[in-house]
């Protein structure tokens, strides 16, 4: 040790002679985007070990041994730059901000890693790319951004949870959800909503707090978290203050926001036609048929208002709007050699373009750290955070695709010809059902009225949350730290739900109010012992040893009321008449782990990390509850080889690095109690109380493990000008966890066990290449293509299950799981067009033969194509129709600077999987829903025998798909979106003079500017089912995306 | 080389570092139940038969999950109701039935496979509670454990023999050889035994007879409250439902042997055996609270706090009144027996449980209103009533071997109940036969009988959903198909 010291201190003195002898070159490191002095930048010589920071205010002065002396400019989140030292004393630089250039530390579990060490596969995303965009969550901000994460947003609602999936699925029962770290807390991610408002947990976190996010994707980094880890580790930094002098800064920006892609719907007109014929068309078919016509045959007639004019209703008028949204966020940092802060306030008030859809949040930050003594030092991280939450039933959060009272569905299945208003203002409703007023139709449509549904439903969720860590690291010795942290993450959510009593989902219960509370309790508890040391100048060592223990309790509570004494009530404490307990639950969960994670590199040219993590659920029994995790990983800087460094390649190539890790983690998302068989209490009637039988518990239960390998390449050229990073991966999962479908005549409540039965694989490639390319000139440009081509396979399931079949919103099944096949297959019927000499569908069977359909013909409607014999039914002849999970995606970045103009564009793209457009399906339904405007040309007639559309048969819900699936409405899903597009113009500083203030940036941005795709649904990133493994890749019913024009500044003081 | 002196820390620091460590350790490992959580909420399995106050529990939670709004709870009685000629279609859904009066169903529909799998949930809770009785690990008397044995079988008595009518051929096609139903007897709680063959018609019948003897004998004879013997399973219950299944196998001996035991030879037919039992004087009052007249021998009960649940009330399917959504209005033509010149409009049957409704594209058009309660539809769904009984004995005496006096004489009390003056004229034979089977659809409209009463006698489905069809016993339409997830699962089931 002694001796260790010594030449340590040696060397030092060398370091200071070698000094002595330059010359000084000094500057300023500035933001190109804002011209903000960046306060501990790097400069560094090239070549050397050292460097130095720059100073608050952006200066730096760095000797240097002589002329052709480069030096590197580099700071987290920006691109590195070049300059040659030349023979000026004064150089200044301003950096170009670029998201995935190599920042310099990675953050993993428990530690920070210099990224020059770090042998693992991970992404990192920085505030640029997250901050000031028009997103409820940082999520959303992510898309395209990181190689080989994939984020969808299932659709334009507003706080809906997105779908991230890092490395593709990584189970099918539990969560495919990676696991959120915020300053080393996990928190909670899944929706917290009980109504049609959704509630993105990640909401919560004001995206603008972040500092960085480092997404850990292979084994050897998440498997630090062992069984947490199996779906990728989101580790978001928030920022902490900096350096410097106090800097205050102002965010804002505000914008319009509106629905896109709409489907083209009949106008009424059309539609009165379209549909008189499609009943003409029945009677022809079958003339006993009940249906109410008048003496002409018709059932469908126009409405006139008081002033004669017919009605001709929009119903997205009705149901949609141009929406404004704003946010602001200030925030206040400082640090000096003991203590540093940030804090921060935000408020975010956004609108949907679904009409009554909006959202406000409010957080407050404060993050501080206090050096207290040289041996120890106090950190906390507190925020808190409102957010609100109102939406009425959109039919497009997770399970609601098929609500009746969906607005999504009623804005283009409403008959045009009806209208939501009567004369004298008042809803235009039929007596029974509390739907639409059919006015002089007389077929009357059983949908509800959506302006009631907007004007008076209420359904809201609102979180009020604080998520706070205190952490003490305690020098015992020099590199020898010990790291404690407690972190406490409650939320506490209040959902909201009031039906009105006079259309929709209140009306057959007179009016309904349902609340709940919804409160989680997450505490974490992580001790850890560090130790780093430097051997004999080469041999680096960082070793931790620790333990954390995890409890989870969720609480709910609630009420359901119904039958309102008046309607004058719109509220859960208004009058009603019966009340029922509803939505009451206890769950906990708990977790004890112990780990240990040893690096080690010779000379940061040989590396070699190995951990270990031994895990305890409370969710599974006590024989099955440990689980054993662990990875390693190697790495070799092929450029710190002497024969590398002499060749002539050291001149282009300027990094190459190998890695390779393996690694084994666990998927700790089983839930709680899941090994005890137990009765639920129920009523009957007045007669009591009772017990049934209500969960079948699996002893032998235990964990889902995953076994990820992956290998990888970085190369950098001409001073890393370009760059280039390789990996592939292989994910085994074994021991699936799959709620094993069960007999129902075995009575299983819930239909299914679970059990470690199945396994599957994520293969793939990621690309990520980066390039200045133009870098020191005074346009700038530096562009990132991320590419990950992804295969999924389950490999086997449990030999009593040849298949999983899931459904959509529970009523239409849409999906299969199959061993040989990538998960959650679109499963429907095959389908040849319609036949060209009489217009009806044809199906075809699994033996290949055609079966043609003609709604209320004799039999059940199906004869054989090639001989007109009456056919059975072809619904029950499925079969697998494409792969939903796509095989490619990615994104490319461009940011571009001249002057003090900005541009920069972000484009995302997927494809290789297919989309079940279940609202086609809908579309086309022969029922009084109004349908797609091409079918007023394009369906079959004996006078339009080249129609393309089914003949049009009144009630016909087969022919179209929505009685059951076919493969007619499968669509490609093959897209490339121009995400985001962001013009920014950076005021010159010189017109502030001494207003003190530092940088002004303005800039105009668009968001889904454009999307360019073959998919003929509302948009190709999609999803009905939320976050489901087994049924993605649907579209049914779902509201749009929208597009969003925002304007905002940047303001420094 | 002063930085040597920051050593000084080091005692102190290793201290707080125990601490520290040992800290961790209190919050986790030391304490050994940190990784016990235990439901709070539930009953675990072991403590479900240990007291008689848990085991009336128990048997409570075997009604109520009968009851379930995806089997008896109201679905059972539309999806046999709306299969023929009844009812026309107002609001084509399929959620709410439009391919059952269609006859387009298929083995997909998912709200078919819930009555399927919550009918054979309620069996296995049956199975279960008849296992941990007949255990009685705890040691609890035969007066607590016998009348709860008789509960579960005739639960289970009650569900396998709805199930089978539906997703079966009828017995009196083959004399129940046909595919049955997978026979599931013994409680099913992990991952074994998904592959069950399927039972034949004829096997269902006999388990189902055999608990329903067995019942008989471990019933009580009554309750002492009219709630209990109207929604709990006595004596006299499984006598009246002994009738409906011996008729469902056109065994007209035995009906008229357990029908003896609680209908006299002479009217007045009324019994004071057991619960006892006789016809309402006013038809109008068994519809209403508190739906427990002594006609009502068995109904599965409603409360505002254990409503059915969403489209599956009664009321909602067939009503109009504000919160009703009138799916199915009833057909004022030929062939539906409300345009039956043997349903004249004085009949209080027509008064009581008809009206006409004009609004929402209908004009003048006849609903049912038997069931009449809105939100939160808290009518009871009437499962055994005497009536039934009355006219399955009619039916019994009617046939060969019978007493057609007796015949008549049944029918005549059902019928002059609710239409004092009314007289049939002569019948005799097919007619008295036809008659009894017509009345049977007036009085029992909307209770979930249509389907039944026409597979019993292998008759055609008059369907009118499906352009008046007549749907054969031979057609694949007639029976329901097994339902895909059962096929997937359980390869033995059969087609």
């Amino acid at each position: 040790m002694k001796k260790l010291l010594q030449s340590l201190l040696v060397l030092l003195c060398i370091a200071q002679v070698a000094v002595a002898q330059n010359r000084t070159i000094t500057g300023t490191v500035t933001s190109s985007q804002d011209g903000t002095p960046l306060p501990g930048a790097t400069v560094k010589i090239r070549g050397a070990k050292t460097g130095t920071l720059t100073s608050a205010d952006g200066k730096y002065s760095v000797s240097v041994p002589n002329a052709s002396t480069t030096l590197e400019f580099s700071y987290i989140g920006f691109t590195l730059q070049t300059k040659a030292a030349g023979s000026s004393n004064i150089i200044n630089v301003a950096l170009v901000p670029d998201a995935n250039e190599l920042t310099e530390v990675v953050v993993t579990g428990y530690g920070n890693i210099q990224r020059k060490s770090f042998t693992g596969a991970s992404s990192t995303v920085t505030s640029a790319q997250i901050a000031n965009k028009p997103v409820q969550s940082f999520g959303q901000g992510l898309v395209g951004q990181a190689t080989g994460v994939s984020i969808v947003q299932p659709n334009g609602l507003l706080n809906n949870p997105p779908v991230i999936r890092v490395r593709g699925l990584s189970s099918l029962s539990l969560s495919s959800f990676p696991l959120v770290v915020v300053d080393g807390i996990p928190v909670s991610t899944s929706n917290s909503s009980a109504n049609s408002a959704a509630n993105n947990p990640l909401g919560d976190i004001n995206p603008e707090d972040i500092e960085s996010i480092d997404i850990l994707k292979d084994a050897a980094s998440t498997a630090i978290y062992g069984s947490r880890g199996a779906a990728g580790v989101l580790i978001i930094n928030t920022k902490k203050g900096k350096r410097g002098e106090t800097r205050l800064t102002y965010d804002g920006w505000a914008g319009v926001s509106n629905a896109v892609r709409l489907p083209e719907v009949m106008n009424a007109g059309e539609y009165i036609a379209y549909k008189n014929q499609a009943i003409r068309n029945l009677k022809s078919v079958n003339p006993t048929a009940q249906v109410a016509t008048d003496a002409e045959g018709n059932s469908f007639f126009p409405n006139l208002r008081g002033d004669g004019t017919a009605v001709d209703t929009d119903w997205n008028d009705v149901v949609y709007r141009q929406a404004f949204t704003q946010n602001h966020n200030v925030s206040l940092s400082s640090a000096n050699d003991k203590t540093s802060y940030f804090i921060s306030g935000g408020l975010s008030d956004q609108q949907g373009f679904l009409k009554g859809n909006n959202f406000k949040r409010y957080t407050g930050r404060a993050n501080v750290a206090h050096q207290a003594t040289s041996y120890l030092k106090l950190t906390m991280n507190m925020a808190y955070t409102n957010s609100f939450n109102q939406s009425p039933n959109s039919g497009s959060t997770d399970g609601g695709a098929f609500a009746s009272s969906g607005l999504g569905r009623l804005a283009f299945a409403l008959s045009p010809n009806l209208r939501p208003f009567n004369d004298d203002g008042s809803y235009n409703l039929n007596p029974t059902g509390g739907t639409i007023g059919n006015g002089s139709n007389l077929i009357s449509s059983t949908w509800s009225n959506p302006a009631v549904l907007i004007e008076r439903d209420r359904n809201t969720s609102e979180t009020t949350r604080l998520i706070a860590n205190l952490g003490a690291e305690l020098k015992l010795a020099e590199g020898l730290v010990l790291k404690s942290s407690f972190s406490w993450d409650r939320g506490n959510t209040e959902n909201y739900r009031f039906w009105n009593p006079l259309s929709g989902d209140g009306f057959s219960t007179t009016g309904s109010a349902y609340n709940n509370n919804n409160r989680r309790n997450n505490r974490n508890f992580i001790n850890t012992l560090n130790y780093n040391k430097v051997f004999g100048g080469v041999h680096n060592i960082s070793l931790i040893a620790g333990n954390e223990a995890q409890s989870t309790k969720v609480d709910d509570w609630g009420a359901q009321r119904t039958t309102l004494s008046d309607p004058f009530y719109t509220q859960f404490q208004g009058q009603f008449i019966n009340n029922t307990a509803a939505g009451n639950g206890i769950d906990a969960t708990a977790l004890e782990s112990y780990l240990a994670i040893a690096n080690y590199n010779y000379d940061n040219k040989y590396f070699i990390s190995g951990n270990f993590r031994r895990d305890g659920n409370s969710g599974f029994a006590a024989a099955k509850r440990w689980g054993n995790f662990g990875g390693g990983s190697l790495g070799w800087e092929v450029t710190k080889e002497g024969f590398f460094e002499n060749s002539s390649l050291s001149s282009v190539i300027s990094n190459l690095r190998l890695r390779a890790s393996y690694g084994v983690v666990g998927n700790a998302a089983v839930g709680a109690y899941n090994y005890y068989t137990t009765y639920d209490p129920t009523l009957y009637g007045e007669n009591g109380t009772g017990f049934v039988f209500n969960r079948a518990g699996n002893v032998d239960l235990g964990w889902e493990t995953s076994k990820q390998t992956d290998v990888g390449i970085n190369i950098g050229f001409l001073s890393n000008r370009f760059s280039l990073e390789v990996d592939y991966f292989n994910k085994n999962i074994d021991g699936l966890i799959l709620a094993v479908p069960q007999a129902p005549s075995k009575g299983i409540p819930g239909g299914t066990i679970r059990s470690n039965v199945g396994s599957m694989y994520n293969r793939g490639f990621e690309f990520s290449l980066n390039a200045g390319i133009f870098r020191d000139t005074e346009f700038k440009w530096t562009s990132t293509l991320n590419f990950t081509s992804i295969k999924n396979m389950v490999t086997a399931l449990d030999p009593q299950v040849e298949q999983i079949l899931s459904s959509t919103s529970g009523l239409e099944q849409t999906s299969i799981t199959k061993a040989g096949y990538s998960a959650a297959q679109i499963y429907g019927v095959r389908t040849n067009g319609i036949n060209p000499a009489n217009g009806q569908r044809i199906f075809v069977d699994r033996d290949g033969r055609e079966i043609q359909y003609l709604h209320q013909s004799a039999g059940n409607g199906y004869t054989y194509v090639d001989n007109g014999a009456p056919a059975p039914s072809p619904a029950a002849q499925q079969q697998i129709l494409g792969n939903t999970l796509p095989t490619w995606y990615g994104g490319f970045n461009n940011n571009m600077s001249y002057k003090n103009f900005d541009l920069s564009l972000n484009f995302t793209f997927s494809g290789g999987n297919y989309i079940y457009n279940g609202s086609r399906a809908g579309l086309l339904d022969q029922r009084f829903w109004n349908n797609l405007q091409e079918v007023v040309t394009n369906a079959w007639s004996p006078t339009n025998t080249s129609g393309t559309l089914p003949f049009p048969v009144y009630t016909d819900n087969v022919s179209n798909g929505s009685a059951f699936l076919i493969s007619e409405n499968i669509e490609k899903g093959d897209f490339l979106r121009l995400q985001s597009a962001t013009l920014g113009y950076r005021l010159p500083k010189t017109i502030f003079g001494t207003s003190g203030i530092s940088g002004l940036r303005v800039y105009g941005q668009v968001n889904n500017a454009f999307v360019i795709t073959g998919y003929s649904g509302v948009d190709p990133e999609i999803s009905s089912n939320g976050n489901s493994n087994l049924a993605s890749g649907i579209e049914r019913n779902s509201i749009p995306q929208g597009r969003v024009f925002t304007f905002g500044i940047s303001l420094s003081l | 080389m002063k930085i040597f002196h920051k050593i000084s820390y080091r005692f102190p620091a290793v201290r707080v570092a125990a601490v520290a460590i040992m800290l961790t350790a209190l919050a986790s490992s030391c304490k050994k139940d940190f990784l016990v959580e235990a439901p709070e909420l539930e009953l675990p399995q072991e403590e479900a038969y240990t007291t008689p106050q848990r085991v009336d529990k128990v048997i409570t939670g075997l009604y109520s999950s009968a009851k379930n709004g995806s089997l008896f709870g109201g679905r059972y009685q539309i999806y046999n109701d709306i299969r023929a000629e009844e009812y026309i279609l107002r609001d084509p859904n399929n959620v709410t039935g439009a391919d059952v009066f269609q006859a387009t169903n298929d083995a997909t529909n998912s709200y078919i496979s819930s009555f399927w799998s919550v009918g054979y949930s309620t069996i296995n809770r049956a199975n279960l509670a008849i296992d941990g009785l007949t255990k009685n690990v705890a040691g609890l008397a035969p007066t607590v454990i016998d009348p709860a044995l008789g509960e579960a079988k005739f639960i289970r008595a009650l569900v396998y023999f709805q199930l089978v009518q539906i997703f079966a051929k009828p017995y009196v096609l083959d004399a129940g050889a046909s595919r049955g139903l997978p026979l599931r007897l013994i409680p099913e709680t992990t991952l074994a035994n998904n592959a069950l063959a399927s039972s034949k018609v004829s096997e269902v019948y006999a388990q189902i007879l055999k608990d329903l003897d067995e019942a008989e004998a471990q019933l009580p004879v009554t309750y002492t409250s009219a709630l209990a013997k109207t929604t709990r399973a006595h004596k006299n219950t499984v006598i009246a439902l002994k009738t409906r299944v011996y008729l469902t196998m056109a065994n007209y001996a035995k009906v008229r042997e357990e029908g003896n035991k609680i209908v006299p030879q002479a009217s007045p037919f009324s019994t004071t055996v057991g619960a006892g039992h006789a016809l309402a004087s006013n038809v109008a009052t068994l519809f209403v609270p508190p739906y427990t007249v002594s006609e009502s021998i068995f109904s599965f009960p409603m409360a505002a706090t254990n409503a059915p649940g969403t489209q599956n009330q009664l009321a909602y399917y067939y009503n109009s009144f504000s919160g009703a959504n009138l799916i199915y209005p009833l057909n004022k033509n030929t062939p539906g027996i409300y345009a039956d010149p043997l349903w004249p409009a004085t009949d209080a049957r027509k008064v009581a449980f008809t009206a006409l409704f004009t609004g929402s594209g209908l004009t003048a058009q006849p609903v049912l209103k038997k069931y009449n309660t809105p939100s939160p539809w808290t009518d009871f769904v009437p499962m055994i009533r005497y009536a039934e009984v009355l006219l399955n004995v009619a039916e019994a005496e009617a046939a060969a071997g019978g007493n057609a006096v007796r015949a008549r004489a049944l029918l005549d009390a059902v019928r002059k109940r609710s239409d004092a003056t009314y007289d049939f004229g002569t019948l005799s034979g097919t007619a008295l036969t036809e008659t009894i089977l017509k009345e049977r659809r007036i009085e029992l409209l909307g209770e979930g009988f249509r389907y039944n009463d026409l597979a019993r006698l292998n008759r055609a489905l008059p369907a009118i959903g499906a352009a008046g069809q007549n749907i054969t016993v031979a057609d694949p339409r007639y029976t329901f198909p097994i339902p895909v997830n059962e096929k997937n699962t359980n390869p033995l089931v059969g087609d």
